[in-house]
């Protein structure tokens, strides 16, 4: 039987190494093919220039900011609304802690043109709510805010169980050392829990991100359009995805590939910088872990 | 310096009831704290710094009574197991700590002074994975003691180190006591390190402690076979061991002298060819600093003895018998009751 970190050469002759991490290998890279052969289809289905062209279109334009500018008030929301929760989960014991799990696990299972319908007839005027983020000016009906509450409700669940997963792997030992030494509970938990737990936290932020640029299903009910100037005023906007759509719909498949492109190659540039930055230590989360 | 008192405190954890416990510890001194695994060492350590509500009794500080006390105002120097160094931080901003939760502009020249004490400079830029275990001990030690505390809790010390090391952390030990006076309060699984620091034992059992006093009284009078194992004595058998001992054999006669925890003596010195009371098999014959360490099967027990010949002579061989004495004034009544040794220091 091999073992991991055998010599390379083995009885046999030379070889490449044990079987099981071929086996790992060629299974791992079955799915890595699954990722990558339709992005590879989108990107030689665009003329060759289209991508660029696509790139400096006003109309694309806009959707990337409206796009990147919802989705980054969505992860600031889960920062916000999703780590504290994500805390109390990990470290606190409350009656009906199990059912508080599963109504944070339901919005990822929910088909999302359901959760447009929900948050469509939750606001619909003449509702309490309606009127309530109609007075604080944050109106939703093609609005930015509708976007961010679509994005928020689809993309946050992933933030509040990588924040419980992390909170929970950290040694409460540590944390109660930063007691014993001076710390209040506040400041213990932001020297300490979260820098600690901030790697998975992160990485889960990644995700909610991915997850709210991504999303389309409750846009389109809730946001279909976007008025950037306020409701129903002035020229209207997309998110990415909506345009996409829309470009397909109307049968131009060489215009969708392209736009889908820069998307892809915007999400893939965050994705590598992080963990690049992450590798290197230039972002501060990860110090200290051994990488192997 | 502080005097602490523990006053009948008591704690909760799940099911496990801990207490009522009494200690004091004063300026420079240091209590061992013993037990099996659950006996409940930790949680009176957690009960101590605040971490778990006391459900009864209390912990006071130089008359100051702590009911309330947030574990970071307690003034305390916290060693836990596990060491509770901050993986995220370097070896410098772990030591740093304490005293940058103060404010204090001096965090970082005190900081790098303690590291330099330690002999941890050149590691101050790593961070704690890349640390060895004995390392590792040191950074905890110095920041605890960089918290300037009034008094050190440490979860079991010295697990990581190897002999030298441990040997040189002693000096750092004395160095609490004598120097800077700070009273300390050590769980420890290790005799050696707790019988040449501890000015009392506090022996937990079950959550409650079975005895309290001076190390000289755990010796006269071990409580049960893990106190009696720890304060080295090497022959410890429980009832139950000697209930199937023949009549007139050394079962019998050490049932008889035996209590309701059973009974234990150190190893008896045997002089070879021994003479003696009792004759037994040899099972093992191995050298040691102290002699020649035997084991001899003698019916169903099994009973260490020291032999007391110079040193260079014939070992005794495996299935070979011998004979061995065990006096009574050796013997001792594991009396297994929770008690106080009447001497102990105030």
């Amino acid at each position: 039987m091999s073992r991991a970190g055998e010599s390379a050469a083995g009885p046999h002759g030379p070889r490449r190494g044990p079987p099981w991490v071929v086996l790992q290998a060629v299974l791992g890279g079955s799915l890595l093919a699954l990722f990558l052969l339709p992005l590879y289809a989108l990107f030689t289905y665009a003329p060759p220039g289209a991508i660029g062209a696509a790139a400096h279109q006003p109309a694309v334009q806009a959707a990337i900011y409206l796009t990147l500018l919802a989705s980054g008030i969505a992860v600031l929301t889960a920062v916000v609304l999703a780590i504290p929760l994500g805390y109390l989960l990990a470290r606190r014991r409350f009656p009906g802690r199990s059912v508080v799990e599963a109504v944070v696990a339901l919005p990822v299972a929910v088909p999302h043109l359901l959760v447009g319908l929900g948050l469509f007839f939750l606001l619909v005027p003449g509702t309490p709510l309606y009127r309530l983020t109609t007075a604080v000016g944050l109106p939703v009906y093609d609005t930015i805010w509708g976007v961010v509450l679509v994005m928020v409700f689809v993309s946050a669940p992933y933030t509040v169980l990588a924040a419980d997963l992390s909170f929970r792997a950290v040694d409460p030992r540590v944390v109660e050392t930063a007691r014993a030494l001076g710390a209040g509970p506040a400041t213990a938990f932001l020297t300490v829990s979260l820098p600690v737990a901030a790697r998975g936290i992160v990485a889960g932020l990644l995700l909610t991100w991915a997850r709210a640029v991504s999303e389309i299903g409750g846009i389109l009910i809730l946001a279909y359009t976007v008025y950037p100037a306020g409701p129903y005023n002035g020229p209207v906007t997309n998110t990415l995805s909506v345009l996409v759509y829309d470009l397909f719909q109307a049968g131009d498949l060489k215009e969708a590939a392209a736009v889908s492109c820069v998307f892809l190659l915007i999400a893939f540039g965050l994705f590598l910088a992080v963990r690049l930055g992450e590798r290197s230590g230039w972002l501060p989360w990860g110090r200290g872990e051994l990488v192997p | 310096m502080s005097r602490w008192s523990v006053e009948g405190l008591a704690a909760s954890l799940e099911r496990f009831e801990l207490g009522p416990v009494d200690l004091d510890v004063g300026p420079g001194e240091v209590v061992a704290v013993l037990g099996s695994s659950g006996a409940g060492k930790t949680t009176l350590l957690r009960a101590l710094a605040g971490f778990l509500p006391a459900r009864a009794g209390r912990v006071v500080r130089d008359g100051v009574d702590l009911r309330g006390w947030a574990p970071e105002r307690r003034g305390l120097g916290y060693v836990p197991q596990g060491l509770g160094l901050f993986p995220h931080r370097t070896v410098e901003a772990n030591v740093r700590y304490p005293l940058e939760l103060r404010g204090r502009l001096d965090a970082g020249p005190r900081a790098r002074e303690m590291l330099e004490r330690f002999g941890l400079s050149p590691l101050a830029r790593r961070y704690p994975a890349q640390l060895s275990g004995g390392e590792r001990e040191r950074v905890a030690l110095a920041r605890a003691l960089l918290a300037e505390p009034e008094l050190v809790l440490w979860d079991e010390p010295w697990q990581a180190l190897d002999v030298g090391a441990r040997h040189e952390l002693g000096g750092v030990f004395d160095e609490l006591r004598e120097r800077a006076r700070v009273p300390s309060i050590v769980v420890t699984h290790d005799p050696g390190f707790a019988f040449s620091v501890a000015d009392r034992f506090l022996v937990l059992k079950g959550g409650r402690p079975g005895y309290y006093g001076a190390p000289e009284g755990l010796l006269r009078s071990p409580v049960d076979a893990f106190t009696a194992r720890f304060a080295g004595f090497e022959n410890v058998y429980a009832p139950e061991a000697l209930g199937r001992a023949a009549p007139g054999s050394l079962g019998a006669w050490l049932r008889e002298l035996g209590g309701p925890e059973g009974v234990a003596f150190a190893r008896p010195a045997v002089a070879v060819p021994g003479t003696g009371r009792w004759e037994g098999v040899v099972r093992s014959a191995r050298p040691t600093p102290e002699g020649t360490a035997v084991t001899v099967l003698a019916g169903p027990l099994t009973v260490a003895l020291r032999l007391a010949e110079p040193a260079g002579s014939a070992r005794p061989q495996v299935g070979e018998r011998l004979r061995f004495d065990v006096e009574e004034r050796a013997v001792r009544r594991l009396a297994g009751a929770a008690g106080t040794e009447p001497g102990r220091a105030a």
